[in-house]
């Protein structure tokens, strides 16, 4: 059972990620562009004192955006190539064809990830707790915007609604919430939305750990792992894993 | 053993913006015995819908649909362990070669490398395709591709295969290589569920043929079933004659491009044989086929309601 799991897991990974980075790797640059030249805009206006907050940020939208931009391969999946109908006439579980090919699309940010890390590390001298914290709070950003994208991907028919969708949602998950800023910067009901999005959660948490060691993250936390457990719910219950919305 | 395949009432109907389409009105037959059973109808007729229904990807709005006993509603869950399916206009990915494909999706159904591979190599020579097994799909013929997504279904041990137009695009040479390998899961008693447009293909692999018209299944039978099943045994074809009223004593008479068709009875092959002969006009005269079946069943000028 675990043995036929991980196999299903690992080839879907291969399928998405190892094998297209293999034979594309400038797909690279496009994962890693965007925020590295957020955290080029901010030493530039902010100085090297930003670069952690910079740093902190760019890790976060290096998550979110592929974890979106998920959205566009699953259902280049679905409705051009019709994989998903033969993966649908096998056993294989939903939740599991998305999470194997939200793996192997996390594959493309991993250097990116890596070098923030690097920046956030040597900056605040973070200890190995911290780390873990860090990595826990990315992996449940990456469930939470994994299963949405998937979510979004049963439910839609056309392959060109896809691309204006996908970057409402990138600006929506990835722009609007604060995470280059408190959140007390943006005008009144926008605050208010932007507790509603679990990209806010993740960057107040991510900011609690590293630079406030830890103080006031329990909240944060809480409300974070509830919103995965709503994504899931909701995902488990409206996705439209059959093709009867197409 | 429960039968291959029963379709009981089905009514299918796709609810798109506000625009309703019957896809399948009723489909009620029964796939009886083991074997290769066509599913032949003009286009837009259902069949595609009904694969997808039988393949657990749709779900019925009336009726149902056994695949060896189990609904495909609420026995999904084991019925996919029973089923392959090549959906039709499919494609391979771009960025992997066909062994690829159908190693991680041996794998991505729980088996070993071992097996894997195994299995990937022989259904790539079963084939024939070892010559672009390694190519990046990407740069593949339509053909080949083709061929990919057919590999994969049939890399899978299940009990029926349900292949949605498999052969489209292939060249002869290569559509024969599916017809051995569709032939060789027959022998070993597997079934097969096939659509195709291609009535020599369905003519020659099929045990039994299913014949669908406007959402409606009309017609079932082996080849020999439903040729008797017809008011005529006998086709002929005349070139170039433009003058059906004389032919219209014989049988029943269509005109095309290329001449005319008369389906008649063998009784009066003779006389019309001598009468061309008389003419100097060429003449083919042959027991009716699979075509003539289809075109009457489902021919436009003809009412199947
Ligand atoms: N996704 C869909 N949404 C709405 N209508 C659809 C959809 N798919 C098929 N139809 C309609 O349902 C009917 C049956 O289509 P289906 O694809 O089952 O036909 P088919 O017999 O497979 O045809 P073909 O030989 O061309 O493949 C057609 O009238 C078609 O327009
Ligand atoms: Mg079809």
């Amino acid at each position: 059972m675990i043995k036929e799991l991980y196999r299903t897991i690992t080839s879907l990974t291969a399928l998405n990620g190892f094998i297209p980075l293999w034979r594309r790797p400038i797909a690279l640059i496009a994962v890693i562009s965007t925020p590295f030249s957020f955290l080029f805009f901010i030493y530039l206006f902010g100085g090297p004192s930003k670069i952690l907050i910079g740093a902190i940020g760019g890790i976060l939208f290096t998550i979110v955006n592929a974890s979106t931009m998920l959205q566009t391969d699953l259902l280049f999946y679905k409705l051009d190539l019709k994989f998903q109908q033969v993966v649908a006439s096998t056993p294989i579980n939903p939740l599991v064809y998305m999470f194997g090919l939200a793996t192997g699309n996390i594959v493309f940010t991993l250097p990116g990830l890596a070098i923030f890390m690097g920046i956030i590390v040597f900056q605040s001298h973070i200890g190995i707790i911290q780390i873990l914290a860090v990595i826990g709070t990315l992996i449940t950003t990456w469930v939470i915007f994994s299963m949405f994208s998937f979510l979004v991907s049963t439910r839609v028919r056309e392959m060109r609604d896809i691309w204006p969708i996908s970057v409402m949602f990138s600006i929506i998950f990835g722009v609007v919430p604060p995470i280059y800023y408190s959140i007390s910067a943006l005008p009144g009901p926008v605050q208010y939305f932007a507790y509603i999005v679990p990209t806010t959660w993740a960057a107040i948490l991510l900011k609690g750990i590293v630079i406030h060691n830890f103080a006031g993250v329990a909240i944060p936390a809480l409300v974070f792992v509830v919103e995965m457990f709503c994504v899931l719910a909701f995902t488990s219950r409206f996705s439209d894993w059959r093709l009867n919305r197409t | 053993m429960p039968i291959p395949l029963e379709s009981n009432s089905l009514k299918k109907i796709y609810r798109n913006r506000g625009r309703t389409t019957t896809a399948i009105n009723n489909f009620t037959f029964s796939v009886k015995d083991k074997g290769v059973f066509s599913l032949l109808g003009r286009n837009g007729s259902g069949k595609t819908t009904f694969v997808k229904v039988s393949t657990t990807q749709l779900t019925p709005d009336e009726g149902y649909v056994k695949v060896f006993g189990k609904d495909v509603v609420s026995d999904e869950k084991e019925l996919r362990h029973m089923i392959s399916l090549v959906p039709q206009e499919s494609r391979p990915f771009p960025h992997m070669n066909p062994y690829e494909h159908v190693y991680l999706f041996q794998k991505m159904n729980g088996n070993s490398r071992e097996e894997s591979k195994d299995r990937a190599e022989s259904v790539i020579g079963l084939l024939g395709m070892e010559d672009f097994a390694k190519v990046e799909c990407v740069n593949l013929s339509g053909g080949q591709k083709q061929l990919t997504m057919v590999a994969m279904a049939l890399s899978l041990d299940t009990q029926i295969y349900f292949l949605d137009e498999p052969t489209i695009g292939l060249d002869i040479i290569t559509r024969k290589r599916v017809w051995n390998a569709i032939n060789k899961y027959r022998n070993a008693g597997k079934s097969i569920l096939l659509t195709t447009h291609y009535l020599d293909e369905a003519a020659i692999l099929s045990d039994e043929i299913g014949i669908v018209s406007h959402g409606n299944f009309i017609k079932q039978g082996t080849l020999d079933e439903l040729r008797s099943g017809l008011e005529y045994d006998t086709r002929v074809a005349l070139r170039g004659r433009t003058d059906i009223k004389e032919f219209e004593q014989y049988g029943r008479v269509f005109s095309d491009e290329s001449g005319m068709v008369l389906f008649t009875n063998q009784e009066n092959v003779e006389k019309i044989l001598s009468d061309s002969f008389v003419r100097k006009e060429r003449i083919e005269v042959g027991p009716i086929g699979l075509d003539d079946v289809f075109i009457s069943l489902v021919g436009e000028d003809i009412e199947v309601d």
